[in-house]
């Protein structure tokens, strides 16, 4: 198997990183780097759990490979917060209870902040139901998530 | 201590494990990596009933980075189950369904294990294989467990060939009565396989230190995998210790041994440390998924719709092993009973095995399987009565000291302001309020599980308290509830609490996160606690003000003498200094309550530990044309007794109906000749934000005698009435009864087009 050395830019850092070409980035943050906080599960772009932010934009890194995200920039969920500050959207799911078992917390919270950059709204419960359903959460009925992004998303507007 | 004003309990305080969660920190299972772990993968049948007539894996052993191969012939001949010990780690002679665990490879990667899968010959000898559980019921029936003879097993069960249980509870005459009665209903019904749908997939990772063993995994009960262990291994309890370092996602589903055997075998031949995490294919064809049920139900009624007699029968498909289905198959028992006065009572549940998925315990296990049936059998009595259905309900719901079906007395009973609360939320005098909507409604009970629990405090010097618990943090905030209860009972603030982890080695033994127990149970246990560590705080603090500790008092995080304060930091401080610092232990247990045996035969759980009462009701529309389902509005009346946490309460019910909207309208696993259709998480259909409405929570506070402060059991019922809910406003907005799950649109499409030609 063919490995390449490569530069990553994940939450404003600079990693060098031995990638096999096959590698995706999800193996990469959790296996290489440690960066535990985006999760596994279905390894298939269906359940969401897995999604970073790549220049902004929601993807699932499970089925994206290493390699494409050269040259690129990565957010992951630990890189929201800036040192103790909360991201709005972290504080407002702490404070909604949106969070229960929390394995989809991050993609979920990444998925509505990529939402919230590319739709500036105002925004119905109906749209922002549209635009977490690519994460799904299981214990909560999505109530109180879609509750925590709504007040994110009127604190955004003029 | 209930004399002071409640600042920390009844409060919407944050959890206290949130900050973790939203910043990816928080620990779970998925995310152990140990120095040179190995990644493990299970070979699995492809056959639904074969005989193993030859297993090759030497060729999978040879392969660079392969590790160790395990199969059974590396195994002690023990075999586990929760009721029946049916089920072996990895097969022995045969394969009893097509995802059936053969062998287990650890390699230096997952590619590499996986590439071995592959490298495995097996040749099967076809055996017939059964998949329709009244098939397996007949006398010349293929048995798919030759000698289950032989199995050790409860001892209340009644076993007999595919028959892993038969339970009864029988009462009065209902053959008189319904000869006496002015009509009898009867009425069929099916509900089909669901997965829990946990977004972590089951995951272990095994390491062993010599002769002890170290799991790391996320499983609801440490306790009973540390058990299961033992037994599979033949090695002692005390030499396993098995960790949870945080679970992503249960719901039942994860009560059982799921992957920690086969890290544990793994990692002991390769004499590393092994990771076995599930794909979600194999979730959803190996894994402990609802069992899927007919259920018959029979009732005589007055003119008045009085039910005078009921006979029901509930058939249980374990599927390849019995799980835990002769508890869920004798529950449904009580859930077929229903929270209805009924004075004659004939009712029959039977567990059987078939050559499928082996099911385990979703979330109030046979509770939407006996509450569908139920419930739709009311509504279409009261249709043809031509009494409303809420009335009907009404007629005939239980009151306060009346007996349940095993002939226990019931107290704080609730049933009636739930259905009320409901309905007047939903607006329930406009049932059909435009062509093609509806509104429904579906009410039930179910039980508080007992079980003991044991809880340590330890006071710090800087005044604040660490809880120790066996149980885990599922994820509904019950530790967080529990906790709350501690601070309260020795005025800290939540913030005040820490929670430790769950380690089967150093925690106080807990019955599990299961059965909507654990903010009851724990948090009965933390009030003993605190009744002990307040004792043993008074003593200290009683000598160093030389008086008397009965004189003393707790208020505002300090002991109290007279006019003289003693802050909580400074008694950790002098605890520590002077005797190892102050640990205080509580437990709790609830013992059945009593009951009349000779209602009950073969029942496993004939009486349920704090009942609680539910009802749920929901306005929706129906496409003519396609059968599309929207739901309009959705209400929730729940009695939880007290709300310790109103907000985390509201988040079970949320989540709860969510998935039993799931289960009512669109998730299944389908099966066509013993292979899983859909094994996959875009053709297994869970509910995403699009699909679940906003729910309306009614928290109905009817204070138990035995929960704290009166709470009641939360997690599981939510999930219960849904079907039902959904199936009888459906048939309000069109006429239509549907009387299988899932509730699809085709089902509905169908019956429009038939009614209409």
């Amino acid at each position: 198997m063919s490995k390449a050395t490569v530069e990553l830019l994940i939450n404003g850092e600079r990693h060098s990183v031995d990638v096999e070409h096959h590698w995706t980035l999800l193996y990469v943050l959790r296996n290489v780097l440690g960066l535990t906080g985006t999760k596994e599960n279905c390894l298939e772009a269906e359940c969401g759990v897995c999604t970073v932010l790549l220049d902004g934009a929601a993807v699932a890194s499970c089925i994206l490979l290493a390699l494409q995200c050269v040259g690129r920039s990565i957010t992951t969920i630990e890189g929201l917060a800036h040192g103790d500050q909360l991201h709005p959207l972290q504080q407002a799911f702490i404070e909604h209870g949106s969070v229960q078992c929390g394995y989809c917390i991050p993609g979920m919270i990444l998925t509505a902040k990529s939402y919230l950059d590319e739709n500036p709204g105002p925004h119905t419960d109906s749209e922002i139901r549209e635009g977490l359903a690519g994460t799904l959460c299981r214990c909560t009925g999505y109530q109180k998530i879609v509750d925590a992004v709504a007040q994110v998303a009127r604190e955004r507007q003029p | 201590m209930t004399h002071h004003q409640k600042r920390v309990i009844g409060q919407r305080l944050a959890r206290i494990d949130g900050l973790g969660k939203v910043t990816g920190r928080a620990g779970y299972a998925a995310d152990i990596v140990l120095p040179g772990m190995l990644f493990g993968r299970i070979f699995r049948s492809t056959v639904p009933h074969a005989l193993i007539r030859r297993l090759d894996v030497s060729r999978a052993l040879s392969l660079p980075g392969v590790r160790a191969v395990v199969t059974a012939a590396d195994l002690p001949n023990a075999r586990y189950g929760q009721a029946v010990k049916d089920t072996p780690v990895l097969a022995t002679d045969r394969v009893q369904f097509v995802g059936h665990p053969v062998a287990a490879i650890a390699a230096t990667s997952l590619e590499i294990a996986e590439a071995a899968l592959s490298a495995i010959e097996v040749e099967y000898e076809p055996l017939p294989a059964v998949f329709d559980p009244e098939q397996a019921l007949a006398p010349d029936s293929v048995l798919i467990h030759p000698q289950w003879q032989s199995y050790d097993a409860l001892p209340v069960l009644a076993r007999e060939r595919n028959v892993s249980s038969r339970a009864s509870m029988r009462l009065g005459d209902v053959e008189r009565a319904f000869a006496e009665a002015y009509r009898v209903y009867e009425h069929h019904f099916t509900t089909q396989i669901v997965h829990a749908g946990y977004t972590e997939p089951r995951v272990a990772v095994a390491r062993w230190d010599g002769a002890s063993l170290t799991v790391w995994c996320n499983t609801q009960l440490p306790f009973d995998i540390q058990q299961t262990l033992a037994g599979v291994l033949e090695m002692p309890a005390a030499n396993i210790r098995v960790q949870v370092p945080g679970i992503g996602g249960g719901f039942g589903g994860k009560l059982r041994v799921g992957v920690e055997h086969f890290a544990a075998v793994l990692a002991r031949k390769a004499g590393r440390p092994v990771k076995v995490m599930s794909s979600s294919e194999e979730e959803l064809i190996a894994a402990n998924p609802r069992q899927p049920a007919k259920v018959s139900v029979k009732s005589g009624v007055t003119r008045d719709g009085i039910i005078l007699a009921k006979q029901g029968r509930v058939l249980v498909d374990t599927g390849a092993f019995a799980g835990s289905g002769p508890g869920t198959a004798a529950i449904a028992l009580q859930i077929l009973a229903g929270p209805y006065r009924t004075p004659n009572l004939l009712l029959e549940s039977i567990a059987v095995y078939t050559n499928k998925v082996p099911t385990g315990s979703f979330r109030a296990p046979s509770g939407p399987i006996g509450n569908f049936a139920l419930e739709q059998h009311m509504d279409r009595i009261a249709e043809d009565l031509g009494i409303d259905p809420l009335e009907l309900r009404l007629r005939n719901v239980i009151s306060e000291g009346d007996l349940g079906p095993a002939g226990e007395p019931l107290t704080s009973v609730s049933i009636r302001e739930c259905l009320q609360r409901a309905a007047d939320a939903i607006g329930w005098s406009d049932r059909r309020p435009a062509r093609g909507r509806g509104k429904g409604l579906a009410c039930g009970w179910w039980m508080t599980t007992g079980g003991s629990s044991g809880v340590f405090v330890k006071l710090t010097p800087e005044g604040r308290v660490v809880l120790t618990s066996g149980a885990v943090e599922l994820g509904t905030a019950a530790l967080t509830g529990a906790a709350q209860i501690l601070a309260e009972e020795l005025t800290l603030d939540l913030d005040d609490v820490t929670i430790s982890g769950v380690d089967t080695q150093t925690s106080p033994f807990d019955y599990g996160a299961q059965g909507s127990r654990t903010m009851f149970s724990v948090g009965n246990a933390c009030r003993k606690a605190a009744e002990d560590l307040r004792a043993q705080i008074f003593a200290l603090a009683a000598k160093h003000f030389g008086v008397a500790p009965e004189t003393l008092s707790l208020a505002d995080k300090h002991v109290v003498s007279g006019n003289h304060r003693l802050s909580l930091a400074e008694v950790g401080q002098i605890a520590q200094a002077s005797g190892g610092g102050l640990i205080a232990r509580g437990v709790t247990n609830s013992p059945p309550a009593p009951h009349d045996p000779a209602r009950v035969k073969n029942h496993p759980l004939p009486v349920w530990n704090t009942p609680t009462f539910h009802a749920h009701a929901v306005d929706l529309s129906v496409d003519e044309g396609t059968g599309e389902i929207t739901i309009n509005r959705y209400v929730v009346a729940q009695d939880v007794g007290f709300a310790v946490n109103p907000t985390y309460i509201e988040g079970q019910i949320e989540g709860g109906v969510a998935q039993g909207l799931g289960q009512a309208m669109s998730e299944e696993i389908v099966y066509r000749d013993g292979h899983v259709l859909n094994a996959n998480l875009t053709d297994y259909k869970m509910p995403t934000a699009v699909d679940v409405p906003r729910i309306e929570s009614i928290l109905v506070e009817c204070p138990s005698r035995d929960g704290p402060y009166g709470a009641k059991g939360v997690g599981e019922p939510p999930c219960i009435e849904p079907p039902a809910a959904i199936a009888n406003a459906v048939a309000a907005a069109t006429g239509i009864w549907i009387d299988s799950l899932p509730i699809t649109a085709e089902k509905i499409a169908l019956g429009q087009r038939k009614r209409a030609s």
